[in-house]
């Protein structure tokens, strides 16, 4: 499990302005957690390619938004992602649900696709992630934003535990 | 049925401090127009994604207006951008829809549906109340003014003749221009 006030808290201390992004079920309680903050605004995209094009242009305008999506959606927004945050250098965060993790095991039979494709396709366009799996892995948030800032293209973390 | 080029021209010639916000068909064309630091042509960049880049810039700069000049294929592309628009309205949006049926860029294919398609009712069934169709160089230009006072979002569509583009190349990189532009908005 991972705890969605601590993820919140680490957004938080990095200055965050916006949320941008899609629900799902391994960050939906981390997604409820950052609607309620007045601090933060959250919008909600009706596909994920618009997040990573909305994203930029508030990033463009003086914002720090972060993406918010599953690993679903990241898929889907390929060439989104590529014509924006990509290709404009942005230093993009995103958080991303990783659905299908724990069917990575050996012994789990039944592969979920989404989560073999992942960091296949994460690694094909360049992009360096984490992965948090527990708390103790929340500080990986800390050094996204620190590499995504130094380089000026976009990072990734996976969140690939269930958020409470 | 309205000319691209002498919309442009006449957007130009009234146009100040917004932002204009182009891709495809649009592209060139406005920037032998106008080619200053608040003109960005959404460019080797998301296909169909001009105008959520502009929604994204539109919130973060409410005191400032951005209008889009996006083509009816890459509005077709993303037809969702309206929703999201809709509920998460800006006054200083303004969207153009720049109908002319065909894919300019790849030698004026038919964009699908485009013998029946209908972007002003599709617009309004997203939520966007403010949704204005012109199709006459009268229309046109008492219309005009509203692209520029309409509290947004603001849709207008533009029913335009096929023009003949090539393939939009720019001297410089996608990420040279947002620079340039991020630097024009935030110093």
């Amino acid at each position: 499990m991972l705890s969605a006030s601590k993820i919140h808290d680490a957004l938080k201390e990095q200055g965050i302005t916006h949320i941008v992004g899609l629900t799902d079920n391994l960050c939906r309680v981390l997604f409820q957690s950052l609607m309620d903050d007045p601090e933060i605004e959250v919008i909600n995209v009706s596909r994920e390619g618009e997040a990573f094009a909305l994203a930029s242009g508030l990033h463009l305008g003086g914002k720090k938004p972060v993406v918010l999506i599953q690993n679903t959606g990241f898929l889907e927004s390929g060439d989104a992602f590529r014509g924006t945050s990509w290709n404009m250098k942005i230093p993009q965060v995103i958080l991303m649900g990783y659905r299908g993790y724990k069917s990575l095991t050996p012994e789990v039979e039944k592969k979920d696709s989404v989560a073999e494709f992942t960091e296949p396709t994460l690694k094909a366009w360049n992009i360096p992630y984490y992965t948090m799996l527990d708390d103790a892995d929340i500080g990986m948030i800390d050094a996204a934003f620190e590499q995504a800032q130094s380089t000026s293209l976009p990072v990734a973390v996976l969140v690939a535990e269930t958020t409470v | 049925m309205l000319n691209k080029y002498s919309c442009l021209e006449k957007l130009a010639a009234r146009r100040k401090d917004e932002v204009i916000i182009t891709c495809m068909g649009t592209a060139k064309p406005w920037e032998k127009l106008s080619d200053t630091l608040l003109d960005f042509a959404s460019v080797d960049s998301g296909m169909s994604h001009a105008a959520d880049l502009a929604h994204g810039l539109a919130i973060a700069q409410p005191d400032r207006r951005f209008i889009t000049l996006n083509g009816d294929g890459s509005m077709l592309m993303c037809l969702g951008t309206l929703v999201t628009v809709a509920q998460r309205p800006c006054e200083n949006y303004v969207l153009i829809i720049i109908e002319n049926g065909t894919y300019e860029v790849t030698g004026n294919q038919n964009v699908p549906g485009s013998s029946f398609i209908d972007y002003q009712t599709i617009a309004r069934g997203a939520g966007i109340e403010k949704v204005y169709t012109v199709e006459d160089e009268a229309d046109f230009d008492h219309k005009l003014t509203l692209v520029f006072e309409e509290k947004g979002p603001a849709v207008f569509i533009w029913k335009v003749a096929p023009g003949q583009e090539p393939v939009p190349l720019f001297r410089d990189t996608i990420a040279v221009r947002a620079e340039r532009l991020r630097q024009a908005l935030v110093g």
